[in-house]
């Protein structure tokens, strides 16, 4: 008997330490959809995902999941695989030194007599790559593929192992204009042959183009969910779906006294340091009053982090032009240190990975970036070194006991007060504050948000990069949008909504135009 | 708490044990050094003023220390075996020690040996020049130092050493190898290489120069052609005597000067080395040339046996032990050392050489040679 | 536990591997019967394996980093034959010679540093390839035969501080000295301590467990000083003793409290965030490469010293004996975690094993096997306190949860 749902999530609850990334969350996905699953970054889309396939095992969540009308336990991926469930991650998970061949039958050989059998191999790979439209040789190394056909690919590997449920992760983030469209004629190519595919995607465009469902994810819940009427997608009801929740009492109250402009950037170009010839950062302007909190808003990739990180000491990328000024005189800054120098500061995205060094405690931590102030003659001096932790632990309530406690048992608030107490301790006039309270509980946000204000009426600048709206708007007296690496809009916070900020943010019609005067 | 008292109690234990075995252990070793001492302490003075001769004697059942430089080829595997056997056979205790040829490895054998008391140490030195100050801490603890097979330079604390004359022994090697070309490869000009072994070990540039002295008059009036052109010790040397780097240049020596020639004769510095150049010459696809050997090991003696090694040079390991244990037996009865053959500077002291001497062993004279030695006359079959 | 904890301070953890190694010491006392705990013995101990331990301070600092140095061996060989060379061919007086063999270890250090800062090229790529060049070119220089090293060297290595002052002592008077300094410097590092804990948290720390620190850390030292100063006559703390604990003391600072130091942690801990911090990452690389060699230069001259002569394959294996020091004192394999001070005890534990198994009369053989075995041991008890969220040997004997059960019944803990 052919069950009309081909999957069901129901009350489905994930817990990491300190976050509940899931909530009661519930996904109905009918056979032979094209299913788009939207949200906010970090809203949780890819969690249920990464739940469904087997990633976090059976076990790691509550709720039950229903899979031809059958409940299932996947222990691994292994499992969800043989099931026909496969995913197509955000980040390409293929070896770049190994063929096309090599990549679809990787942990799946065709073995003959103990031995692989490569000539099979090949026939069957030279059927999968047309069945997604590639007439390319298989023995081509996956790094001689652009990203486009890489996702092709990745798909004919999926559909190598006979897949039912084909999940995509954002499978256009990183794609052109006409890969992206060849992407979408094969799912529906693939929803003739009968298998089922989700899409997770922000792009509002792309899900009217091709979804039959849409389901709209918030902070971890199911917030709404219904059918599309073919080809017409209520793009403002998605938008209200994904950003509106209530956002009175989250975000202190505060009044703002800007003052002089003191930190000023113009003409700022960078480029990445994979692909020569990409600019990251196209020609950016921008400046940030004393006193004031300005805003970054852009999608995943838009290019925020990497225009902090290269105007904070040429940190990431290179460098190809642009000047900055702190209180109206032209400074270089070649390096981190020369930065901290002229008095920047910058709190990185990714807390674990860039913010600290998880081994060390949080008295070393919170000196780390400013040595020289706890010296006596040319040691360091232990006592300045804990009278400085030991303020910090005070005046920002960091929950520890003593500040010999290491960093990695604290929770995400925790540290991330830890980091913002160490970029205070260098006293900087110009804070950038890259997604400062991303994978934190909403109580430790709230005192985040009032150390903002607090820095903020210390008459210091500061920089708010942040994905979520509703923080932009709460905490932001000004907001810039970037749209693929160009300063897309400014926005006064008075004036500024979020449907109005996401159609600056994802509107191709005026990104496009953007891009052309980036290009001229 | 129980945890607390646990740790105490284990900590307290832990520290009144240090105490009182330090305690014991160091009252203990001063009164083993008084008794020890009357021997001893004199001993000290005299042998820092002149040779150390320890001429009081000690115990019977002493303890003797031997310390070897590895045990990777026959010769010291036996010889390892021979000291503790006849060694408990003459009534001594034995530690035998070896040092993986490592220096430092050997420095700490000598101090524990030492420590333990012993009454001779015999050496047989990784490196003769490296043991200064251990030898010489070991002569001011009355300890008689004797070196075994190899000289021990560059330190006072060294009594006597008991060696194979290794010029000597270069000399019957190289007049093997002449004698061999002459029998074996028909009228010269012969083309020949010469191998020379461990650079570290002070006997190889003897054997080298012994080897030499015959051969050079015979290389000058163009009987020998050394078609390399490498007749400097430096340059025929085998690092640490190890077989593969031999091997390794035997090779490209074949390969870079014999295309065209054919190889009569080599120079090899002991067994282990004469058969690598073997087997290079037989997979270069030369007919197997005249190679002389040292220390007759069992396969080598197989070879020689069978031809395909021409000669190699007995240095019985048995005679070395039993002069070395006689030495012993001389200064335990309180008789001092025994009067050397020679005396040679070892750059610091002039120190008393025992020279056993080599014999060549070919296929004519093996039986002869081994009669009374099983293990190897078993190999003539 | 409470008191205990009181009295050591901090995690019990770091103390470990110490009453491992007081544990083999009296172990090995006792099968030995005596010969580990006597003047001579302990000043064997010091002489003979202080170009290693000096050896693993810099190796410590590069394993920090996150590298590591092969080449350690080779340079120390090579600067150590170049010292040699340039005493008896060039007739350089031994301390201008000793100058130019450090001079070569820090260039020798520049050159690794170079590749593995500027080029990006990993440490263990590098070095090889440094083992290789310097290996090479102690036989090149040497021609491969044992050169005699100056007279005057054998101080360094094997040397024993002077004897002067009243016998009435009963001890080498140096000796004495030496121990009556370091247990004034500790008991007044003690009372400062305490009294500036006072200032900064306002609680003052009792009394009793100071002074039970100085009656402890004070009964240890003056155990030491008693058996290096009670040997045969003409021996004291040996010299290449005293030169490794000026080295540690000096490194330990130079790792606890410079600006330098703290650079190398957070490099090993997390280069990204060191670089976000301000922190030179090249630069922290290549003077950590820099000094890693020009303690080899040092541990060569020692060594060279000791054996009063240069030889071709001096050096050959120390790499490996200073980084099993390293990691048997609890550095991490993936870089950030280690110290100076626990490195010299993973040091000593090998010395020790070494030393007592060649008492016993175990061979060289068997003596590897238990020595691989310890550093197995070693590191794999380090990844499984990690794991297990840092429990301590002691923790781990005497679980927690089962001292509350069977509280108030002592005669079992003594059982165990």
């Amino acid at each position: 008997m052919e069950h009309p749902l081909i999957l069901q999530m129901q009350g489905i609850t994930k817990v990491f330490p300190g976050v509940r990334a899931l909530d009661d969350v519930t996904l109905k996905v009918r056979r032979g959809d094209i299913h788009a699953i939207c949200g906010e970054n970090g809203a949780g889309k890819s969690t249920l995902m990464k739940v469904l396939s087997g990633v976090y095992p059976h076990g790691t969540y509550e709720g039950q999941i229903i899979y031809n009308g059958s409940e299932i336990a996947f222990k691994n991926i292994k499992e969800s695989e043989k099931a026909g469930i496969a995913i197509i991650h955000q980040e390409l998970t293929m070896i770049p030194e190994l063929s096309i061949t090599e990549n679809i039958f990787l942990g799946n050989e065709v073995v003959k007599h103990g031995l692989i059998d490569w000539d099979t191999a090949r026939h069957l790979t030279v059927d999968l790559l047309l069945k997604v439209g590639l007439t390319i040789d298989p023995g081509t190394l996956i790094k001689h593929l652009g990203v486009g056909q890489q996702q092709l690919v990745e798909i004919a590997k999926a559909l190598s192992k006979n897949v039912k449920l084909l999940i995509l992760d954002e499978p256009t983030s990183a794609l052109n204009e006409a890969d992206s469209a060849n992407l979408l004629n094969l799912m529906r190519e693939l929803k003739k042959r009968d298998i089922t595919c989700i899409m997770i995607s922000h792009k509002l465009n792309e899900i009217a183009a091709i979804s039959d469902a849409v389901t709209v994810i918030r902070d971890g819940r199911t917030v709404d969910t219904y059918d599309v009427e073919a080809g017409r997608v209520d793009e403002d009801r998605i938008i209200r779906a994904m950003v509106g929740r209530s956002i009175e009492n989250r975000y202190p109250e505060h009044t703002s006294h800007p003052g002089e402009i003191i930190f000023e950037v113009s003409d700022w170009c960078v480029e990445d340091p994979q692909i020569a010839g990409r600019l990251v950062c196209k020609h950016s302007n921008f400046n940030v009053r004393a006193g004031e909190i300005v805003g970054f808003a852009g999608l995943m990739g838009a290019g925020r982090t990497e225009l902090m990180r290269s105007i904070f000491g040429h940190n990431y990328g290179i460098y190809l032009g642009g000047t900055v000024k702190i209180k109206g005189k032209e400074v270089h800054m070649n390096s981190v240190a020369s930065a901290i120098k002229h008095g920047l500061a910058y709190v990185p995205e990714d807390r674990k990975s860039l913010g600290l060094n998880l081994i060390d405690s949080i008295r070393t931590t919170i000196v780390s970036a400013n040595l020289k102030a706890i010296k006596r003659g040319s040691l360091l001096d232990p006592d300045k070194e804990f009278q400085a932790a030991d303020k910090y632990r005070h005046s920002l309530n960091i929950k520890t006991p003593n500040v010999d406690t290491g960093v990695n048992t604290l929770s995400g608030g925790n540290q991330q007060k830890v980091v913002l107490g160490k970029w205070m301790f260098t006293e900087p006039d110009v804070l950038i504050l890259d997604e400062p309270t991303r994978g934190i509980d909403v109580g430790a946000k709230y005192e985040i948000y009032r150390l903002i204000h607090a820095l903020a009426d210390q008459g210091k600048a500061v920089i708010l990069v942040s994905s979520e709206l509703p923080e932009l708007l709460g905490m932001a007296d000004r907001i810039y949008t970037i749209f693929e690496g160009s300063i897309s809009g400014e926005l006064n916070c008075s004036e500024a909504n979020q449907e109005k900020l996401m159609r600056v943010m994802t509107n191709t019609s005026v990104a496009e135009s953007n891009q052309e005067r980036a290009e001229l | 708490m129980k945890m607390k008292k646990q740790l105490s109690l284990l900590l307290a234990t832990a520290l009144v044990a240090t105490v009182a075995m330090t305690g014991c252990g160091g009252r203990g070793t001063s009164e083993t050094k008084e008794t020890e001492a009357v021997t001893t302490t004199e001993e000290t003075t005299t042998e820092e003023t002149t040779t150390a001769e320890p001429e009081k004697g000690f115990a019977a059942d002493a303890t003797i220390g031997v310390s070897l430089p590895w045990l990777g080829t026959q010769n010291w595997k036996e010889a390892d075996e021979m000291f503790k056997t006849q060694l408990e056979a003459a009534g001594f205790k034995a530690i035998v020690q070896a040092a993986d040829n490592k220096v430092p490895q050997q420095q700490q054998q000598i101090e524990s040996m030492i420590q333990n008391g012993v009454k001779v140490i015999v050496v047989g030195p990784v490196d003769g020049t490296q043991l200064g100050s251990v030898l010489e801490e070991a002569a001011a603890a009355g300890i008689a130092v004797i070196g075994y097979d190899r000289l021990l330079e560059n330190t006072t604390g060294v009594d006597g050493v008991v060696q194979f004359g290794s010029v000597k022994t270069g000399e019957l090697q190289g007049q093997a190898l002449l004698d061999g070309l002459a029998k074996v490869k028909g009228e010269g000009p012969y083309n020949i290489e010469l191998f020379g072994g461990g650079p570290a070990d002070p006997n190889a540039p003897n054997f080298f120069k012994g080897a030499m002295s015959v051969l050079q008059p015979k290389i000058d009036d163009g009987t020998l052609v050394v078609v390399s052109g490498q007749t400097d010790f430096t340059q025929c040397a085998t690092p640490d005597w190890d077989n593969s780097k031999a091997q390794a240049r035997m090779d490209s020596l074949l390969s870079g000067f014999y295309s065209d020639k054919e190889i009569h004769g080599v120079l090899s510095p002991n067994d282990g080395i004469a058969r690598a150049i073997i087997t290079a010459s037989e997979q270069a696809g030369q007919e197997i040339p005249v190679v002389s050997g040292l220390d007759a090991e069992n396969e080598s003696v197989q070879w020689v046996w069978s031809g395909r090694q021409y000669s190699t040079v007995a240095k019985p390991t048995d005679a070395l032990v039993s002069k070395t244990i006689e030495i012993i037996k001389s200064l335990q009865a309180g008789n001092g050392m025994p009067a050397p053959d020679t005396n040679v500077n070892n750059g610091k002291k002039d120190v008393g050489v025992f020279e056993l001497p080599p014999v060549v062993v070919t296929k004519e004279n093996a039986k002869e040679i081994f009669a009374n030695d099983p293990g190897r006359l078993d190999l003539l079959k | 536990m409470k008191y205990i904890k009181q009295v050591l301070g901090g995690e019990l953890r770091q103390y470990t591997m110490v009453i491992a190694l007081a544990a083999l010491i009296i172990i090995f006392n006792i099968t030995s019967g005596g010969r580990m705990i006597t003047p001579s013995n302990f000043q064997n101990l010091l002489s003979g394996n202080a170009y290693v331990l000096v050896l693993a301070i810099g190796m410590l600092m590069v394993i920090v980093i996150g590298q590591i140095d092969l080449a350690v061996g080779s340079v120390a060989g090579f600067s150590g034959m170049v010292m040699a060379l340039v005493a008896r061919d060039l007739g350089f007086p031994w301390w201008l010679a000793v100058i130019v063999s450090l001079t070569i270890g820090l260039l020798a250090g520049a050159w690794q540093g170079f590749w593995v800062a500027k080029l990006g090229i990993p440490g263990f790529i590098t070095t090889l390839g440094g083992m290789m060049i310097f290996r090479g070119g102690v036989i090149w220089i040497s021609k491969s035969i044992s050169v005699p090293a100056p007279t005057e060297l054998k101080w360094f290595g094997a040397g024993y501080l002077p004897e002067w002052g009243p016998v009435f002592t009963g001890m080498n008077n140096s000796t004495l000295l030496l121990g009556i300094i370091a247990i004034a410097a500790y008991v007044y590092g003690q009372l400062r301590r305490r009294k500036r804990t006072a200032k900064l948290t306002g609680t003052t720390e009792p009394f009793w467990p100071v002074i039970a620190r100085i009656i402890l850390v004070g009964g240890i030292i003056a155990f030491f000083t008693w058996i290096f100063g009670t040997g045969r006559p003409g021996t004291s703390f040996p010299v290449p003793g005293l030169i490794l604990v000026i080295l540690v003391i000096i490194y330990h600072i130079i790792t606890e409290r410079t600006q330098f130091g703290r650079h190398i942690y957070a490099v090993g801990g997390n280069k990204s965030a060191a670089a976000l911090s301000g922190v030179n990452v090249q630069k922290t690389y290549f003077f950590t490469m820099l000094n890693m060699s020009f303690l080899a230069a040092l541990a060569g001259i020692m060594f060279v010293g000791r054996s009063t002569a240069a030889g071709p394959s001096d050096g050959t294996g120390w790499e490996l004996d200073a980084i099993a020091s390293v990691f048997i004192g609890g550095a991490a394999v993936s870089g950030g975690i280690g110290t100076v001070l626990n490195t010299m005890v993973g040091g000593m534990v090998m010395a020790v094993l070494n030393s007592g198994l060649m008492l016993m009369g175990v061979g060289a053989d068997r003596t590897q096997v238990i020595k691989g075995l310890v550093l197995l041991a070693a590191v794999a008890f380090d990844v499984y306190n990690k794991a297990h969220g840092r429990r301590s040997i002691i923790g781990a004997i005497f679980p927690e949860k089962e001292s509350k059960q069977s509280e108030g019944k002592p005669a079992d803990s003594r059982e165990k």
